[in-house]
């Protein structure tokens, strides 16, 4: 199995997603499966923390696009934040900071909320 | 640095080249046009001390200016347009001042004591400095120009740096994009070839879709064996009914939905792109996207990425079809031959021996397994019962009533049951048990231990050929009935009799034999050319006549068997 996790923090009203490792196709629906529960129990304000996340392919970036709508959708919103600059690279390049909140620290995002 | 006092003329003239110098420096370290332009005109309205001053930019092909920067009151507005449009030979020109220029100052609409400073490279018009009258009503000098026109030159080669750096930049970003598209076909080229669930094939590639083309609305449909079905969904408000996947089949490979009116289905969900995908030049997938959320819309690059990667997907998903297709095969396949051993272990092997008898007898199944059957047994009373039988039609099913068969025959041998009685029997069974289409011919026999009388019971089966000795001529074993399971046993079967003599020879056949066809398929092997081939080698061995037979069978048909073939051969010495 590829080198992938997800740990879940609660800070606050707020659910951050440690997210580290290599986010590719095969570990697409791990993040998928993770922002599906936290949109089912409600906890519709989500931080992403990239801080450990090496790598990220297309297939990661589509997970965010798939469910963004829906936690707009209930007031809540996705944001990310401390990516490295590789990673937030592949972000800028496919245009990703006009739709979405990407800040270089946690607690800027915290505060956005 | 001497002591003595400069003169007024010495200490501009180290300030200018200062100021120049300086300028220089700051320019060639400025990536930023607006910077360079408000720097010209600052340092130029301060050096020649006037009010008003502004940097028109030359909009190429648009016969008109862009207002850059502009200070003072009264001029025209930063960030307006003026409409102009100037003769080479004043381009050419790099100062344009006095009155002869009057008409270029009331074009712009600016005293006509003004000046203007050309700004342009070697080959290339960018705009002007324009600089209002002097405050102190004084002329513009020519050591003033001079040293502006300086200014102007080391600003336009900075402005054009600038230019063509942020050109680089854009394709160089460009580029760097072109080469994420490329990286993502290839890992999930690399990524698809090892999967083999269709369900995760095809989520990757609606998330693959999503990140790269920044979408949310998204559908991928697949036609399989002409059933089309949503495979992968986002953002849709209501699947397709099988109406509206009908109609995305039967639209154009690329189609925008600008063009397609009347489509319900496309309108609600907001689709702005269909890509059809082909496979074997035959349309099996259909792509939708909706709007881009950079609202850049989708232009030839974007849709060579869908395609590309819609194809990608589409082959993974054929190779999957393709590798189920083949493990179902290959486990017939294995099923099949473990049958055919199966089957081969209903046979008997090996022959019972008959005293003062030779005995040779073949099966060969045009497929793995076949319907026809032949036995030889010994019985309870030393005597032997020989059985040739063939089922309608051809492997497994043929095949599964054999086998019954052969197993109703070794329930019934031991059994003090007459052959004509055990025939009724084996015919209600069958008769019952199939489908009407289902019959069996069927033969059997017993011949006495002391090897003198062979009774026998035919239930349609072609009739076994006794060959007597001096005879070319074959006696025909016909009595019996009616083929095992086309009706019920009203009629009772019958039986007859035949006293063995020392020479003669009994060939017991399927219809595999006579008739095997001609290569042409217009001839049939038929009986004649079996009873001429045995006389022909009647003082063969059984073993040898059987090979002779088979030999002369595979001749007529040139090796092609088109149905299964079985033979007894008994040799009475």
């Amino acid at each position: 199995m590829k080198n992938f996790s997800i740990a879940k923090r609660q800070v606050d009203q707020i659910s951050v997603l440690d997210i580290s490792g290599e986010l590719d196709a095969h570990t697409a629906s791990q993040l998928e499966n993770s922002l599906k529960a936290l949109i089912e129990s409600k906890n519709i304000k989500i931080i992403v923390n990239c801080a450990k996340l090496d790598y990220i392919a297309s297939a990661g970036l589509g997970v965010f696009m798939a469910y963004i709508e829906d936690v707009r959708g209930l007031g809540g919103d996705i944001k990310l934040s401390n990516m490295n600059d590789r990673v937030y690279n592949v972000f800028d390049l496919l245009g990703f900071p006009t739709l979405y909140d990407i800040v270089d620290d946690e607690r800027d995002a915290v505060n956005a909320f | 640095m001497s002591n003595s006092p400069l003169s007024n003329d010495e200490r501009r003239s180290r300030f200018e080249l200062r100021t120049l110098l300086e300028t220089s420096r700051l320019l060639i370290e400025s990536q930023d046009p607006d910077f360079v332009l408000n720097n010209l005109l600052l340092i130029t309205m301060g050096k020649l001390l006037v009010p008003k001053g502004m940097i028109l930019i030359h909009k190429p092909g648009d016969a008109s200016y862009l207002v850059s920067k502009s200070k003072g009151r009264n001029w025209l507005a930063e960030g307006s347009e003026l409409s102009a449009e100037f003769d080479q030979k004043l381009l050419d020109t790099s100062v344009i001042h006095g009155e002869k220029y009057a008409a270029v100052f009331d074009a712009i609409g600016i005293e006509r004591e003004s000046a203007l400073f050309n700004l342009k490279t070697s080959n290339h018009h960018l705009g002007f400095l324009c600089l209002g009258p002097k405050g102190n009503k004084t002329a513009i000098t020519g050591h003033e120009i001079e040293f502006i026109e300086s200014l102007s030159i080391i600003s336009s080669v900075a402005i054009a740096n600038s230019r063509m750096f942020k050109e680089l930049r854009h394709i160089n970003r460009r580029l760097d994009r072109k080469v994420h598209d490329l990286n993502t076909l290839l890992e999930l080229s690399k990524d698809f070839n090892m999967m083999v669930d269709r369900d995760e094939i095809a989520r990757v590639f609606k998330f693959a879709m999503l990140g790269q083309m920044l979408i949310r609305t998204f559908f991928f449909a697949l036609d399989i064996d002409g059933k089309r079905s949503i495979i992968s969904i986002s953002g849709i408000k209501e699947p397709p009914s099988d109406e509206d996947l009908d109609e995305l089949f039967a639209l154009d490979d690329i189609a925008r939905t600008d063009d397609i009116k009347n489509c319900a289905f496309l309108a609600e969900n907001n689709i702005e792109l269909l890509i059809g995908l082909r496979f074997q030049n035959e349309k099996i997938g259909v792509v939708g996207v909706g709007p881009r959320a950079t609202m850049e819309g989708y232009g030839d690059a974007e849709i060579n990425f869908l395609q590309s990667l819609g194809n990608l997907a589409l082959l993974t998903i054929q190779k999957t079809l393709l590798l189920e297709e083949q493990i179902v095969k290959k486990r017939l396949e294995e099923e099949l031959n473990l049958a055919k051993t199966i089957q081969e272990g209903l046979l008997p092997s090996p022959i019972p021996k008959i005293p003062g008898m030779e005995i040779a007898a073949v099966n060969v199944s045009s497929r793995q397994v076949g319907g026809d059957y032949f036995d030889v047994l010994k019985l309870n009373d030393n005597g032997h019962l020989l059985a040739i039988a063939d089922v309608t039609g051809k492997g497994i099913p043929a095949s599964l009533l054999m086998a019954n068969l052969q197993s109703m025959l070794h329930a019934l041998a031991p059994l003090d049951v007459t052959l004509e009685e055990a025939t009724g029997r084996i015919n209600d069974i069958i008769y019952e048990n199939t489908p009407p289409d289902k019959f069996i011919t069927f033969f059997w026999g017993k011949i006495t231990e002391d090897g003198k009388t062979f009774k026998y019971t035919n239930a349609g089966h072609n009739p076994p050929m006794v060959f007597k000795k001096g005879s070319d001529e074959p006696i025909l074993l016909e009595d019996g009935g009616v083929i095992l399971g086309a009706v019920p046993t009203f009629v009772p079967y019958s039986s007859a009799e035949y006293s063995i003599e020392s020479g003669d020879l009994i060939v017991f056949f399927t219809d595999g034999v006579t008739e095997a066809m001609n290569p042409d398929q217009t001839e049939e092997y038929e009986e004649h050319r079996l009873v001429e081939c045995v006389n022909a080698h009647r003082n063969l061995d059984a073993d040898g006549i059987m090979k002779a037979i088979i030999r002369d069978i595979n001749q007529f048909a040139n090796n092609i068997q088109y149905d299964d073939i079985t033979m007894i051969i008994l040799k009475v010495n």
